[in-house]
């Protein structure tokens, strides 16, 4: 995985932040916010940045030992893109030690992504005031 | 650019007897053809809940309320990669240009591309002007204020993506009212439409100057739309 400088990252924590609080769309319409589910030791698969919504597609192995493919939606590919997130966070093949969000209502492999941890420890947070990448203790050591 | 803005360049040199007339029309015209500039580039800031009314303070008529209730996600039409126009897309979430022409203000949205015209000249939709998500607009200055009525809008759209309905039928019309303090944006727009509602559904919204802004491409892909 390639890693972010620290003036890298320091940049996206300040655009993250600055992320707009009114998305287009009513998320509880789609999604239940009330509640979250996570899945561990996820596979990236694609990071996808388009309009109307970015996406992360990623597999995990559930408790059953079946493979799922799971999808979690983004903020749109021009919300990203002004903010500088244009397909930077994400590879095919990173490993994410947890990838979190709210559910859909429909009951489909699919999310609205809240955080995704990464195995050095660090959080791409997409949700909540404290939205922004949080370098974990083991990126500093790989740089 | 405005119609009845004083060209100050040709009004203070040795003065003629047309810009004398120029100078006594433009001082008697006085408040009533005060316009605004709303030139420029626009971003978004608008209040939480993208300046939508608490839903618990809306009141649907029973009709209103059956659609409601039947709202489901593919409705919206943003998700299928369709505009949200007018009145879903009275506050949008990207930025704007505005262009003041003599006969027309235009709205030019990051958004879907979408484009406004507010006729200034006072036209009236044609009889043969088809229903569509952008709708027809006619303005008129009331002092600074912009105030913009929109007519002749499609029936498959939303006020809000809650679920709100709108009828589009030939009831309804939108009100706005747009007026600049300082380098912001404000407006409101009161959406009429009896078939679904009791009183009129207002939402409001702000935008910042933004001289340095941009207007991006906005490409949409319908399998991106979140519908599952």
């Amino acid at each position: 995985m390639k890693l972010l400088t620290t003036p890298g990252l320091s940049a996206l924590l300040v655009l993250l932040a600055c992320l707009p609080a009114a998305a287009h769309h009513n998320g509880a319409t789609y999604f239940d916010t009330s509640t979250s589910i996570e899945h561990s030791d996820a596979t990236v698969v694609e990071y996808a940045i388009v309009n109307p919504h970015g996406r992360l597609h990623y597999t995990f192995t559930d408790a059953e030992g079946n493979e799922q493919e799971w999808s979690a939606e983004l903020a749109s590919a021009n919300n990203l893109r002004r903010r500088g997130l244009g397909g930077e966070i994400f590879k095919p093949g990173d490993q994410l030690v947890s990838v979190t969000g709210n559910p859909s209502r429909s009951g489909a492999n699919f999310m609205r992504l809240q955080s995704a941890e990464f195995a050095d420890g660090t959080v791409a947070n997409f949700s909540g005031p404290n939205r922004g990448i949080i370098p974990g203790p083991g990126r500093d050591a790989q740089q | 650019m405005l119609s009845l803005r004083v060209n100050l360049g040709q009004l203070w040199s040795p003065i003629s007897a047309a810009g004398a007339a120029a100078v006594i029309f433009a001082l008697m015209a006085g408040p009533a053809a005060a316009q605004a500039d709303f030139e420029g580039i626009w971003n978004p800031d608008h209040p939480p809940r993208m300046g939508q009314p608490d839903p618990s303070t809306v009141r649907l008529t029973p009709a209103g309320q059956a659609e409601f209730d039947s709202f489901t996600p593919d409705k919206d039409p943003t998700l299928r990669c369709l505009m949200p126009g007018i009145p879903l897309g009275l506050v949008d979430p990207y930025p704007i240009e505005i262009v003041q022409q003599e006969h027309q203000i235009l709205i030019l949205y990051e958004h879907f591309h979408q484009v406004r015209r507010i006729f200034m000249d006072g036209r009236e939709a044609p009889d043969h002007w088809l229903p569509s998500f952008i709708g027809y607009s006619t303005g008129e200055w009331d002092g600074e204020t912009l105030v913009i009525r929109t007519t002749h809008m499609r029936p498959d759209n939303y006020m809000w993506t809650a679920g709100f309905p709108f009828s589009g039928d030939e009831n309804t019309y939108v009100i706005e009212r747009w007026w600049r303090e300082g380098d912001v944006l404000q407006f409101t727009g009161e959406v009429h439409d009896p078939t679904y509602y009791e009183e009129p559904y207002v939402v409001g919204g702000r935008w910042d100057y933004a001289p340095d802004g941009e207007i991006w491409e906005y490409e949409c892909i319908p399998e991106f739309g979140g519908i599952e």
